[in-house]
């Protein structure tokens, strides 16, 4: 202690530059999740995060408003007689951070690319029926500024629209891309840790597990960003994040535990901003190869939703971290149904078991990731499934543990939650409305739950053209799963950050890649 | 015929021979060891790495794709023998975790952790040694028994929790040193990186104020460090010297009139080197294997960190890298600690 003493006095007065650039936006975020940068490839939620400011798409939800689509790197489109391909015109004059032009080839370049690189996001471009091997059919150059997209999937324009709106159909510049190419990779091990876009940032230098360093792309085609570099620095620890928000040395905290955002909001120069997140917490009954019988009770799958103490998970236990939801879209989305009837019941949940047969004795396994607060909602939901007999064994286990067990239907139950792999109802749908028996691992099917007349209004809503129209189908479809299923949705996550007071102008979405940062200053 | 010194050079030069051919076998035979055992609990545990890799989304035939391109359809024995078959190429693979060749990942975060385990250790090995010898000196005394205490305490405390605690005197409140990570913003990612040393960078980059704050920065997780380790070296030193303490040339040097002191160092430390040579060896040796707590309380960049990450997703490339490198450390300075010993104990030959 007496040495610390001595050193601390030493470097006191060194000179100290402890509290962030004021043109830097320094972010503390856990990155350990990132694996790649190269669009075509990155799927976790940092590199996700990453995508919109490093690269554009042909078009992109409205950061004002996410349901509405709008041009990004297309000036605007037309969709084709066929109702299956659409003619985009490129903005006129658009450039890549390195100079190069935005042209048609470009477009064809990336979206085929990600198609036959068939990496980990490739199954939204699939839903349009492309594959490695018929992709190339499906565009057609017009001229220097126009190109036509066709698809050969039963997907009507709005979803294919939501499709081409997705991070995995970001455009990567061509000739920067085929520049580094190595072992016929299509640029991948380059753009791993590279930008070939033309967003509003570019990657400065990227150190895995350490830093993004993002540069202000000064020709950005959507406009310049207001701060010349933001830092997204990874710092693992949610305490250490906190410190460098309170310090100064951070000027947005993310990932904050709820005891730690209700002590940052009682001090000065700090907010804390909340937005609502596509992530939906859900209850999964495996009724699928006869695992147990009691499993595929319906009987079961209705108490379970009178049985669950929403309230008190939400604002005791969670602290407004989450907010009581019970349907699979989440608010913020198109056609997402608000209501919730259910709440705890004891009594009538206990009604339902004995009319089901169901009596003293129930029990099951429940699943759930060892980290915070899946620990917390499972011993909720024990203490509160007791009350009506129904013993729950907790098995907490490493996230890929669960997922294995779940990918082989050999779990008894589990606690999950779902964030849409795009922005439209259709990458929520599919998962939990969506069973066609023939083995794709959509959640309905995980659940073991047969739906066919259930899959195929799905399946309709997916190719139906008017979007008012397809809202509607979307509450119908909601309401079913919400009233009778082995799915039993009950919370929606918010996103929290904590930041200085100085900053300004920092805008989120629902969706997980609706991060943006080009529009702040501090 | 041969004179007294040229027998004493050639004796010693026969002890780093053999002791160099003994560790160079014991060196292969460890690490083929090790990766095997490492290998083998990789491909036991319950993860997928395909499936850690693509994510619970993905289409079957993206995970087929991730399966084939891992190699993780083949026995796992088939799959060690490739391992081994590039290992002698220098290749050691590519991370599933961070996409990059495990080498480049190990190069990048290797100097963080050589650089705090070698602060850490100096500070240690001065402050250890110089509190078992007062400890000696004093044996019994109520000096003896704060340093014992205090020891013993370096060890029992929680390090995370103590880290978090200095953080948020030093750092947070009396803003005396620097917080997590190894720069100030400011020159963070701009100053060159070549040796990723960071005391060396700071210095060789001449901006002002950059190598400052570097040793701002390293303050805290070094001392954090250190006192782990001084909990160790002063238990055992103490133990070592006290052993020596009893025996009869003790007796002999202070019936000769010896000081207690110079009994103590130039008697007693000599004796007792070999075991504390060994201790300082093997407390080297655990904090080059990354010390994964400080390095996350710091958010600095490091091996325990590196190892931890790549064992949570399931990344048997990086597992195997790092394992590798920390038993490259392992056996190497115990070779070298042997042959220093050898040199100077005659008994020990």
């Amino acid at each position: 202690m007496c040495s610390l003493a001595t050193l601390a006095v030493v470097l006191h007065f060194a000179p100290a530059q402890a509290r962030s650039p004021p043109d830097v936006l320094v972010v503390v975020q856990n990155l350990d999740d990132i694996q790649s940068l190269d669009p075509a490839e990155g799927f976790e939620l940092s590199s996700v995060q990453a995508f919109t400011s490093l690269y554009q798409r042909l078009v992109q939800s409205d950061p004002a408003d996410a349901g509405a689509l709008r041009p990004s790197l297309a000036s605007r489109w037309e969709r084709g007689p066929d109702q299956r391909s659409l003619v985009f015109e490129l903005r006129a004059g658009a450039r890549f951070a390195s100079g190069n032009p935005v042209r048609p080839e470009d477009v064809i370049f990336s979206l085929a690319r990600a198609v036959k690189l068939n990496r980990a996001p490739v199954f939204i471009l699939n839903e349009l029926g492309w594959r490695a091997e018929n992709v190339d059919r499906q565009f057609n150059k017009l001229d220097e500024r126009h190109l036509e997209v066709r698809w050969s999937a039963d997907v009507g324009v709005p979803l294919a629209l939501s499709i081409l709106s997705a991070p995995v159909a970001s455009i990567i510049d061509a000739k920067q891309a085929e520049a580094h190419i190595s072992h016929s990779d299509a640029g991948n091990a380059w753009l791993r840790e590279h930008s070939g876009g033309s967003g509003p940032f570019q990657i400065r230098k990227y150190i895995a597990h350490e830093a993004l360093v993002l540069d202000a792309n000064p020709i950005c085609p959507g406009g310049v960003p207001r701060l010349r570099t933001v830092i997204l620095r990874n710092v693992a620890d949610a305490a250490v994040r906190r410190l460098l928000l309170e310090v100064g040395d951070a000027d947005v905290a993310r990932d904050l535990g709820p005891d730690q955002l209700a002590a940052l909001a009682r001090k000065d120069h700090l907010k804390i901003l909340r937005f609502p997140s596509a992530s939906v917490h859900y209850l999964l009954f495996n009724a699928a190869n006869g695992v147990d019988p009691v499993l595929a009770n319906p009987a079961l799958w209705q108490a379970a939703r009178w049985l669950i103490d929403y309230q008190e998970l939400a604002t005791k236990l969670l602290k407004g971290t989450y907010e009581v939801h019970q349907a699979f879209l989440a608010d913020g989305f198109p056609g997402a149904l608000e209501v919730t009837p259910f709440h705890l019941d004891v009594s009538k949940a206990r009604q339902i078991l004995e009319q089901g047969g169901l009596g003293q004795g129930t029990h099951f396994e429940l699943d759930i990731f060892n980290q915070p607060p899946f620990g917390e909602i499972a011993q909720s939901l024990q203490a509160s499934f007791a009350r009506a007999g129904i013993r729950i064994d907790i098995r907490p286990q490493l996230a890929s543990e669960v997922y294995a067990r779940i990918r082989a239907r050999s779990e008894e139950a589990a606690w999950l939650y779902w964030i849409p792999d795009y922005f439209d109802a259709n990458s929520t749908a599919s998962a939990f409305a969506l069973n066609r028996e023939d083995g794709v691992a959509t959640l309905a099917w995980r659940a073991g739950w047969h739906i066919p007349a259930l899959s195929a209004q799905t399946e309709a809503a997916r190719a139906e053209p008017d979007p008012a129209k397809r809202r509607e189908m979307y509450r119908e479809i909601q309401a079913e799963v919400q009233r009778d299923s082995p799915l039993v949705i009950a919370l929606q996550e918010r996103s929290l950050l904590a930041m200085r007071d100085n900053v300004q102008g920092y805008r989120q979405g629902v969706n997980a890649d609706m991060v943006y940062y080009d529009q702040v200053t501090k | 015929m041969p004179t007294w010194s040229t027998m004493t050079r050639s004796r010693s030069s026969l002890v780093v021979t053999s002791t160099t051919v003994r560790g160079l076998i014991n060196l292969a035979v460890t690490l083929a060891v090790l990766l095997t055992v490492t290998f083998a609990l990789s491909r036991l545990a319950p993860i997928d790495p395909a499936l850690a890799r693509v994510g619970d989304h993905a289409s079957r035939s993206a995970y087929l794709q991730a399966r084939q391109e891992l190699a993780l359809d083949a026995p796992w024995p088939v799959q060690l023998t490739r391992y081994f078959g590039r290992l002698v190429h220098g290749d050691l693979g590519v991370s599933l975790s961070t996409g990059l060749p495990v080498a480049q990942d190990l190069q990048r975060v290797w100097p963080s952790t050589a650089e705090l385990a070698t602060l850490a250790m100096a500070v240690s090995s001065i402050l250890g040694l110089g509190l078992a010898l007062i400890a000696v000196r004093r044996v019994g005394r109520t000096s003896d028994m704060l340093i014992r205490f205090v020891s013993l305490l370096g060890n029992s405390i929680p390090i995370f929790w103590l880290a978090l605690i200095m953080l948020f005197v030093f750092y947070a409140r009396l803003q005396w040193v620097g917080g997590p990570g190894r720069l100030d913003d400011a020159y963070e990612y701009t100053i060159p990186m070549p040796t990723r040393v960071v005391l060396i960078d700071a210095w060789r980059s001449g901006a002002p104020g950059a190598f400052a704050s570097a040793l701002s920065h390293l303050v805290l997780p070094v001392l954090m460090l250190a006192a782990y380790a001084i909990g160790n070296i002063t238990r055992l030193a103490r133990a070592a010297l006290l052993q020596e303490m009893h025996r009869e040339y003790v007796t002999m040097a202070r019936a000769k009139g010896a000081g207690e002191l110079r009994v103590l160092v130039h008697h007693v430390l000599p004796n007792a080197g070999g075991v504390i040579l060994t201790v300082l060896a093997l407390t080297y040796a655990s904090l080059l294997e990354g010390a994964v707590l400080i390095e996350t309380v710091f958010a600095r960049p490091g091996l325990g960190r590196y190892l931890t990450t790549a064992l949570f997703a399931g990344d048997t490339p990086a597992i195997l890298g790092a394992t590798l490198l920390i038993g490259v450390c392992f056996v190497v300075l115990n070779g070298l600690t042997d042959l220093v010993v050898r040199l100077m104990d005659p008994r020990t030959r």
